[in-house]
Order: C-alpha cells, then sequence, then structure tokens
C-alpha cells in the first residue's frame, strides 16, 4: 500500500512538473507572440505617414519613423525599462507596498550590468524578463510613433529622435509607473485604472507631441496671412488608410500584452489571467469590447465625415476611448463611448487647427484628445469597482480618474514643449525653409520614392 | 452604474463583471447601441440621396 501511494505520489509530481512547463512555455510563447503583432502597429505608422506625406517628402518620412523604431529599443533597454521599476512611488524611488518597485528592485533586475545582467540577457533559468521586456520596448517604440505623424515634413530627423527618446524611454515610463503598476501611487491612492493605455500611452504621446508642435511650428503654405488653413493633401490616401488598418491589427498584439497570464511564480492567479494592476480579466472581454470600439468609432466618424481617413482615425478613437476599461465595459456601452468619440473627432482637430495647430495626421486629437476622454470616461461609468485585488483596495472614482487624466496630460506636455523648446535654441527642431520647399527627399535621402513617377499601365491588349 | 457586487472587493466575483451587470442597463446599451446603428444607417441614406440630387445634371 506505501509503495503504491509513493508510486502515486510520484506520478503527481511528474505531472505537476510536466504542467509547470507547459504553462511556462505558453506564458512565455504568449507575450514573445505580441512583439510581432506589435510591430504590425509600426508597418501601419510607417505606411500612414508615408501616405500622408506629400511625394516630395515620402521618403524622408519614412527614414524618420524607422529611425525613431529602432533607437527606441536600446534606449528603452540602457535606461527605460529601470524607469519602469523604479519609479512607481513617485520622485522617492521607494519601494511601494507590493515590493516590486523602487530603485533598489530596479537596480536588481533592469540594469544591463553587474549582477541584474543575468535578467537583461539569455539566461536558462529566466523565461520571463525578455519577453516582458520586449513587449514594454514595443510599447514604448507605439508610444513614440504617434508622435512621429504629427510633425512630418518640416522636422529635422536628429531633433526628432531626441524628442522620440525622451518620450518613449522616459515620459511615458514614467506616466506607466506611476498609473499602470501595483505599485503605482495614482493606483494605490487614487485608484487609477487605465487597463489598455488610454491616457498614459496614447494621452501623453498626443500632448508630447502638442508640446512639440507649438515650437515647431506649422508647414510653409499650412496658414494664410489671415490665420485661415488649408489642407495639405498626403500623396497616398490608400496606403495612408491601409497604414491605420494595420495599426488596428497590431492592437490586439498591444492590448494582449497588457494581460498577465496566469500560472507562473510572478502571475497574479494561479487560474486565471489578470490586468497589469493584479484584477481579473478575459481574452473573451478584450475580443468583445475591441471589436465593438472599433465599429463604432467608424460610425461615430463616419456620419459626420464620409472620409475614409478619419473613417479610420475612428477606428482608433474608437479603441482608444475605452481602452482604459475594455476588461470591464459592457460590449454595447463600449459601442456607444467609441461612436461618441468617432462623432467627436474632427471637429476637436478643426478646433486645435483654428488655433494654429498643424498636427499633419490628427495625433493630438486621435491619441491626446480622446485618450483623455477615456480615462475620464471610465470615472463616469466605472465608480466604485476596486482598482487592485486586495485587502481594502481603493476604488475606481470620476475624481481619481480626473486626477489621472490631468497628470498623464502633464508627464506628455510639459517634457514635449520644454525638450522641444531646447532643440529649437539649438537649431535642431526645424528644417531650413529651403530644404522644407524643395522637399526633403531630394535634400537628404539619397533614393526616389517614384523613380519613374506615379505612371498609369497601358491599357490591356484586346 | 459601477462595481456589479454589493461588496467592493474581487474576491467575491464569480461570474459576469462587467458594468450593469444585474441591472437593466445592458439591455438599454444594447437598444440605445441599435437605434445608433439604424440612426446612422437613415441618416447616411439621406445624405447620400442629397449629394445624387445635387450633382445630378
Amino acid at each position: 500500500m506505501e509503495d503504491k501511494i509513493a508510486e502515486l505520489m510520484a506520478k503527481v509530481a511528474e505531472l505537476e512538473a510536466s504542467a509547470g512547463v507547459t504553462n511556462t512555455m505558453f506564458a512565455e510563447t504568449y507575450y514573445y507572440l505580441t512583439i510581432p503583432l506589435m510591430i504590425i502597429i509600426h508597418a501601419g505608422f510607417l505606411a500612414y505617414e508615408m501616405g500622408s506625406s506629400r511625394a516630395k517628402n515620402v521618403l524622408s518620412s519614412g527614414v524618420k519613423n524607422i529611425l525613431a523604431f529602432a533607437f527606441m529599443i536600446p534606449t528603452f533597454y540602457f535606461f527605460g525599462w529601470w524607469v519602469y521599476w523604479g519609479f512607481p512611488t513617485g520622485l522617492t524611488l521607494s519601494e511601494g507596498p507590493m515590493g516590486i518597485s523602487g530603485s533598489e528592485y530596479a537596480n536588481a533586475i533592469a540594469w544591463g550590468w553587474g549582477e541584474s545582467a543575468q535578467y537583461m540577457g539569455p539566461n536558462i533559468a529566466d523565461n520571463a524578463s525578455g519577453v516582458f521586456f520586449g513587449a514594454f520596448a514595443l510599447f514604448a517604440a507605439t508610444t513614440a510613433s504617434i508622435m512621429s505623424g504629427a510633425v512630418i515634413e518640416r522636422i529635422q530627423t536628429v531633433g526628432f529622435v531626441i524628442l522620440a527618446v525622451v518620450l518613449g524611454s522616459f515620459a511615458w515610463v514614467v506616466a506607466a509607473a506611476w498609473g499602470w503598476h501595483a505599485d503605482g501611487w495614482l493606483v494605490t491612492k487614487f485608484g487609477v485604472h487605465d487597463f489598455g493605455a488610454a491616457g498614459l500611452v496614447h494621452a501623453v504621446a498626443g500632448f508630447f507631441a502638442l508640446g512639440v508642435l507649438i515650437n515647431l511650428g506649422p508647414r510653409i503654405g499650412k496658414f494664410n496671412a489671415d490665420g485661415s488653413s488649408n489642407h495639405i493633401a498626403g500623396h497616398n490616401m490608400p496606403l495612408t488608410v491601409t497604414g491605420l488598418m494595420l495599426i488596428i491589427v497590431g492592437f490586439w498584439g498591444f492590448l494582449m500584452a497588457c494581460v498577465i497570464v496566469p500560472g507562473e511564480a510572478w502571475s497574479w492567479y494561479g487560474d486565471k489571467m489578470s490586468t497589469i494592476y493584479g484584477t481579473p480579466i478575459t481574452l473573451s472581454a478584450l475580443s468583445f469590447n475591441i471589436l465593438m470600439a472599433v465599429a463604432g468609432g467608424v460610425i461615430g466618424a463616419w456620419i459626420w465625415t464620409k472620409d475614409p481617413f478619419w473613417m479610420m482615425s475612428g477606428a482608433l478613437a474608437g479603441i482608444i476611448s475605452t481602452a482604459s476599461g475594455l476588461d470591464i465595459y459592457f460590449p454595447a456601452l463600449a459601442f456607444i463611448i467609441a461612436f461618441s468619440a468617432g462623432v467627436i473627432l474632427q471637429p476637436c482637430a478643426n478646433w486645435l487647427e483654428r488655433r494654429g495647430i498643424d498636427d499633419a495626421v490628427g495625433a493630438v486629437t486621435v491619441h491626446g484628445t480622446i485618450g483623455l476622454y477615456g480615462v475620464v470616461m471610465l470615472g463616469v461609468f466605472a465608480a466604485g469597482y476596486p482598482a487592485l485585488d486586495i485587502a481594502d483596495a481603493p476604488t475606481v472614482t470620476l475624481f481619481g480618474q480626473i486626477v489621472g487624466a490631468v497628470v498623464f496630460f502633464l508627464l506628455g506636455f510639459v517634457p514635449g514643449y520644454v525638450v522641444s523648446f531646447i532643440l529649437k535654441k539649438m537649431n535642431m527642431l526645424r528644417v531650413p525653409e529651403h530644404a522644407e520647399i524643395a522637399g526633403m527627399d531630394t535634400i537628404k535621402v539619397p533614393a526616389q520614392g517614384y523613380p519613374e513617377g506615379i505612371v498609369a499601365s497601358p491599357a490591356a491588349a484586346e | 452604474m459601477g462595481f456589479p457586487y454589493d461588496e467592493a472587493a474581487w474576491s467575491v466575483v464569480d461570474g459576469a463583471m462587467f458594468m450593469g451587470w444585474g441591472t437593466a442597463m445592458p439591455g438599454v446599451y444594447t437598444f440605445i447601441a441599435a437605434v445608433i446603428c439604424a440612426y446612422v444607417l437613415w441618416a447616411g441614406n439621406r445624405s447620400e440621396h442629397k449629394r445624387f440630387t445635387k450633382t445630378k445634371k
């Protein structure tokens, strides 16, 4: 009998070990796959920025976009990852109540040297750090790319890359540490809930872009002497619209990466997925709500604009307006909120343009204004939800969400304005007038976008 | 509105956890969303036909 029990115990242990390996492999693969999905966002940004540029600037817009992506990865490796783990409790860099934050913790896991380097490179005993880093690095690159579209056709390359690094590897990371971390002070003190990063990614990036645009100024020919504006059409609307659709595809990876899978030592639960705050979520919730939000945003934008650019921007606005609560919205409510975001989209962009801001792709409105709208809307509808899964957890409130919205606005706008102002003083912000008029491809890109022009093929033979 | 359980704690959640669960609100939202779709189709059709009329030679 005892032999039988021992044999059964051994079998159970073997099964448990096997299940553990399967779970670990699943968890690692899950996050690994979010990375190429998020790279699709960048394919989308590349296409829509190039499509939104005039033919004379198409390649320089591409160069700028690709280079920002490339610089985001190493800078996020050098210090962005450390900022996320070091800053949650605020500027004191002290440890938070969950014990997974503060300078000491960040020093132990997020530097590429010394003892902590074991978590920043290949390690047979660590299946998590690399894929988490990869997912976050792609969040960072996405954030920087949001600003990229707004400033096309007149910004200097290196000045832009510096701005992208400040935004992607620092400003939004501080917002994430404060509002997207179980130890974040916005969460523990104000119950801020921003599951899909409407505020801490989109609003931060959108208002960072606004700060830059104020110093950068409009493209030549955008505004007339009387203050009225001219529409500067991009050279390829189909490319722009396809790019926006690719961003929507990539969003599935982005939002999937906002989920913590169960069953690992670092998981919140053994048996269910959670948000980054440790509150429960299912991928089914995302599936219901993302789809309804995309649909609502498109329909809302169509009713006023009838323009495919704004319709696909409406799809983005739909997701962004509901991103804070994709884990807990009822799908029809997500549709209604997304619809309202689609409706207000173009009027908000026009309002900004009337104030002399030349945002070439509407990024300030789509990401900034709608991001804050989404953060506040969650406070309206989700008041009373526990913000963490702990005893006496803080709850979501309208006041807390407004505090979060204000902080996200400032974390975007202030560094965007200050750094671009310094770059302007150093003559590193705007290209010279002659270069802008000639077209930046001619001035600085050793290749041609359309060496044969855009020619129609001869009619097919009868 | 808000959290659909009496106690504001995730430990008591064992099923639906969306806003309005257990009240009439999900039905209300679904009705409003359906009305929006129908209205937009009606308004869109009217707007399109106005354009047809305006551009008729």
